[in-house]
C-alpha cells in the first residue's frame, strides 16, 4: 500500500494516509458503478448570443447616440439589473462593451449609448433603424446591491450604469453627481432632471472648473455609504485616493494589445504552426486551434495559462512567474515570441 | 433582490505578512492554527481544482457555464497563491509545514492521478469538488459574518484574506455544482462525493490543527476538542451545529448553492476589502 512519510518523521508510510487511501480505493469502485461511464449524447449549445435589429437611433448630446434594440420578432430579451453590461458584435467584426441604460423592467428592448471616441463607436454611430448586430449577455461586472444610502458619481458618458441604478432606487436616499466637459456634452440630463433636484449635482467643468480631487465629489458621502462610481479613469483614481470603503467602480475585461510584434507558435505535440497577429494574443489564437486550452485572467497574473516551453525566445509580461520559471514556461495570454517559439501542446 | 449574471473574474490581489504574529488571534493559539491548516491545505486543494476543471472545460457546451468556470478557475488560482503567501510565512514563526504539505502533494499529484480514469474518474472529481464547493460556499459566508474575530483584536491583513476568498467563494458558489450538473447531476454521485468529501474534509483539517499545534514551539499543550467547542462558543470558529445543519442541507433534493450566503454582502465585502480595492488597475 503506497502513502506518504509520517508527519513526525517516525515511519516511512503515514499508516492513516494508508487507510485513507483505501477509502479512495472504495469511493473510486463505487463511482465506478454510479456514474455511466459511456459518453452520453452531446448536450445542445447554449449560446450566449442573441441577433438583434436597431429600433432607433437617438442623439443623446454632443457626438452621444442612443441605441434602442429589439428581438427582430420582438420576443423578450434575456433580463439584466442596473450594472449590467452588453457586448456588441458589430457588422465588422469589432467588439464592443457597452453599459445597459434602458428601463430592466422593459423585457423587449435594451438600450446602450455611445460616444463618438474610436472606431468601434464611430461603427455604432453608422448604424441605422433596421440594421441587424449581435450581442452577447448580458454580464454583471458592476453588480448593484441593495444598501441604506447611495453616492452615484458619474462622468460623462460614465452616467450610461448609473442612470438604470439611480432610477431604481429613487424613493431611497441617494445623491448624484454628474460630471462632464459642458452641459452640451453630458447625455440624459432630461431624464435626470425628473428626479428629485435636491439629490443631484450637475457639475459640468465649463461652470466648476476640473475636479482637482475625488473628495470634491464625495461630499455627500457619509462612512456607511456605498459610492457606485464610473467615468474616466482619472476621476475613477481621485475617487479611489479619497475612498477606501464601500466604493463600487466597474471591472473591465483585459485592455487590447497595442504595440505587439507578430510570431510564431508550434504546437510540438500536434505538429502544427500558428501565426499570431501584433493584435492578437498566443491564447486566443491558440484556443482556436485547442478550445480546451485552460485559462482565466487574461491579464498575465493569475497563472492558470501557463504552458510549457519548448524552444524560441519568449518575451515575458506575466507577474506570476518567477525568473526560475520563466525558463522553461510562458504565461500564453500576455506573453509573446520573439520569431517562432515552440511549446508542449 | 440579489445581483446576478456575475462576470466572476479573479483578482490581483497582494498580501504583506512581514508583521503577521505567530499568534495572530491574539491569545487563541487553536483558533488561529484552525485558521492556518487553511493555509496548508488550500494551495495543493485549489490548485486540484484548476487542474480538474481545466480537463472538464471541452466538456462544456453552455457559453455562460463556461465562462463562469473560466472565471472560476482563475479565482482558485488566486485563491491558492495568497494561502501559499501565508504559508511560507509560517516558518518565520518556527513552523515547517513541508511534512504535512509533502503528504498532500503525494495524495492530489499522485494517488488521484488517474489518466486512464476517463469520464467516470473526471465525473466522480467533478461530483467531490462540487461538495467541497458548498462547504467553502457556508464557510464564506461564516467568515463573512464573523465580528467576534474583529473584537478578538485579529490580524486585520489576514482578516481580509479569509474575507475577500470567503466573498469570492460565496460569489463563485454556483460554479462547481451547476459544472459537475451540466456534466452528470446524478443523485447519488452527488451524495456519494459528500460522503467521502466531508469526512475528508474534517480529517484533514484535524491532522492539520494537530500537527500546527505539536509543531509550533509556543504552544505547550496539544489541540483538544475541548478547544474547538470553546472557540465556537467565542465565535472565532464556526460551531458544531452549525456545520452539522450546513452540511445536512446538501442532502436536500432541491438543494442549488445559490440558496446559501448572499451575493449582496460579498460584493459589499468587496467593496471595502484593502485587497481587493487595490487589486484593481
Amino acid at each position: 500500500m503506497s502513502a506518504p512519510p509520517d508527519l513526525y518523521g517516525r515511519r516511512s508510510k503515514d499508516r492513516m494516509w494508508a487507510f485513507a487511501a483505501r477509502a479512495v480505493d472504495a469511493f473510486e469502485a463505487v463511482t465506478r458503478k454510479l456514474a455511466g461511464g459511456e459518453e452520453p449524447p452531446p448536450k445542445p449549445v447554449v449560446s450566449l448570443s442573441t441577433t438583434v435589429v436597431v429600433r432607433k437611433v437617438t442623439p443623446e448630446a454632443e457626438d452621444v447616440v442612443s441605441v434602442t434594440l429589439s428581438a427582430p420578432d420582438w420576443s423578450p430579451l434575456p433580463a439584466w439589473q442596473p450594472g449590467c453590461h452588453l457586448d456588441l458584435i458589430l457588422p465588422s467584426g469589432t467588439r464592443r462593451q457597452y453599459s445597459l441604460c434602458g428601463d430592466p423592467d422593459d423585457r423587449s428592448t435594451y438600450r446602450i449609448a455611445v460616444r463618438k471616441l474610436g472606431s468601434g463607436s464611430r461603427e455604432v454611430h453608422a448604424l441605422g433603424e433596421g440594421d441587424v448586430v449581435t450581442v452577447r449577455g448580458p454580464r454583471n461586472a458592476f453588480p448593484f446591491i441593495q444598501v441604506p444610502r447611495y453616492l452615484f458619481i458619474a462622468g460623462g458618458i460614465g452616467i450610461t450604469p448609473i442612470l438604470p441604478m439611480v432610477k431604481a432606487v429613487r424613493d431611497k436616499d441617494w445623491h448624484l453627481v454628474y460630471c462632464g466637459r459642458t452641459r452640451e456634452s453630458m447625455p440624459f440630463l432630461d431624464e435626470i432632471a425628473d428626479l428629485d433636484p435636491a439629490r443631484v449635482w450637475i457639475r459640468p467643468d465649463e461652470e466648476y472648473g476640473v475636479p482637482v480631487s475625488g473628495k470634491e465629489l464625495l461630499t455627500w458621502a457619509l462612512p456607511s455609504t456605498h459610492v457606485y462610481c464610473c467615468g474616466p479613469p482619472k476621476m475613477i483614481a481621485g475617487v479611489r485616493v479619497d475612498r477606501r470603503t464601500g466604493l463600487h467602480f466597474e471591472r473591465f475585461s483585459p485592455p487590447p494589445i497595442v504595440g505587439g510584434r507578430p510570431f510564431e507558435i508550434e504546437l510540438s505535440r500536434r505538429g502544427t504552426v500558428l501565426e499570431v497577429p501584433a493584435d492578437r494574443s498566443a491564447l486566443d489564437v491558440i484556443r482556436e486551434a485547442v478550445p480546451g486550452v485552460g485559462y482565466s485572467c487574461r491579464q498575465g497574473f493569475c497563472g492558470t495559462c501557463t504552458l510549457k516551453v519548448a524552444g524560441g525566445e519568449v518575451v515575458h509580461h506575466d507577474r506570476v512567474l518567477t525568473d526560475d520559471e520563466r525558463r522553461e514556461k510562458m504565461a500564453i495570454c500576455v506573453s509573446r515570441g520573439n520569431g517562432r517559439i515552440v511549446l508542449d501542446l | 433582490m440579489e445581483p446576478e449574471n456575475l462576470a466572476l473574474r479573479p483578482r490581483d490581489v497582494r498580501f504583506d505578512w512581514a508583521a503577521l504574529p505567530a499568534h495572530w488571534i491574539p491569545g487563541e493559539p487553536f483558533a488561529t492554527h484552525m485558521f492556518n491548516v487553511m493555509h496548508l491545505l488550500l494551495p495543493e486543494g485549489e490548485r486540484w481544482f484548476v487542474e480538474v476543471f481545466k480537463e472538464a472545460l471541452p466538456l462544456i457546451t453552455d457559453e455562460r457555464l463556461r465562462e463562469d468556470v473560466v472565471g472560476f478557475i482563475g479565482q482558485e488560482a488566486m485563491h491558492a497563491s495568497a494561502h501559499q503567501g501565508a504559508q511560507d510565512h509560517l516558518l518565520q514563526h518556527g513552523i515547517d509545514p513541508a511534512p504535512y504539505v509533502r503528504q498532500l502533494e503525494w495524495f492530489f499529484r499522485e494517488r488521484l492521478d488517474r489518466p486512464d480514469g476517463g469520464r467516470r474518474w473526471l465525473v466522480a472529481r467533478l461530483a467531490v469538488i462540487a461538495a467541497v464547493e458548498h462547504m467553502t460556499a457556508f464557510l464564506g459566508h461564516w467568515v463573512l459574518n464573523s465580528p467576534k474575530l474583529d473584537e478578538a483584536g485579529a490580524d486585520a491583513t489576514m482578516l481580509d484574506l479569509l474575507r475577500w476568498h470567503g466573498a469570492e467563494e460565496v460569489e463563485h458558489r454556483a460554479v462547481a455544482y451547476d459544472l459537475f450538473a451540466h456534466v452528470d447531476g446524478g443523485f447519488v454521485n452527488r451524495v456519494a462525493a459528500m460522503a467521502i468529501g466531508f469526512p475528508a474534509l474534517v480529517w484533514l483539517w484535524i491532522r492539520g490543527v494537530r500537527y500546527l499545534m505539536t509543531v509550533d514551539p509556543r504552544c505547550k499543550g496539544k489541540a483538544r476538542w475541548r478547544d474547538l467547542v470553546r472557540a465556537g462558543r467565542k465565535g472565532l470558529l464556526p460551531t458544531v451545529p452549525y456545520l452539522v445543519a450546513s452540511i445536512l442541507r446538501y442532502f436536500k433534493p432541491g438543494y442549488h448553492p445559490s440558496q446559501e450566503g448572499s451575493t449582496s454582502q460579498a460584493v459589499a465585502y468587496l467593496a471595502s476589502s484593502p485587497a481587493a480595492l487595490a487589486a484593481e488597475q
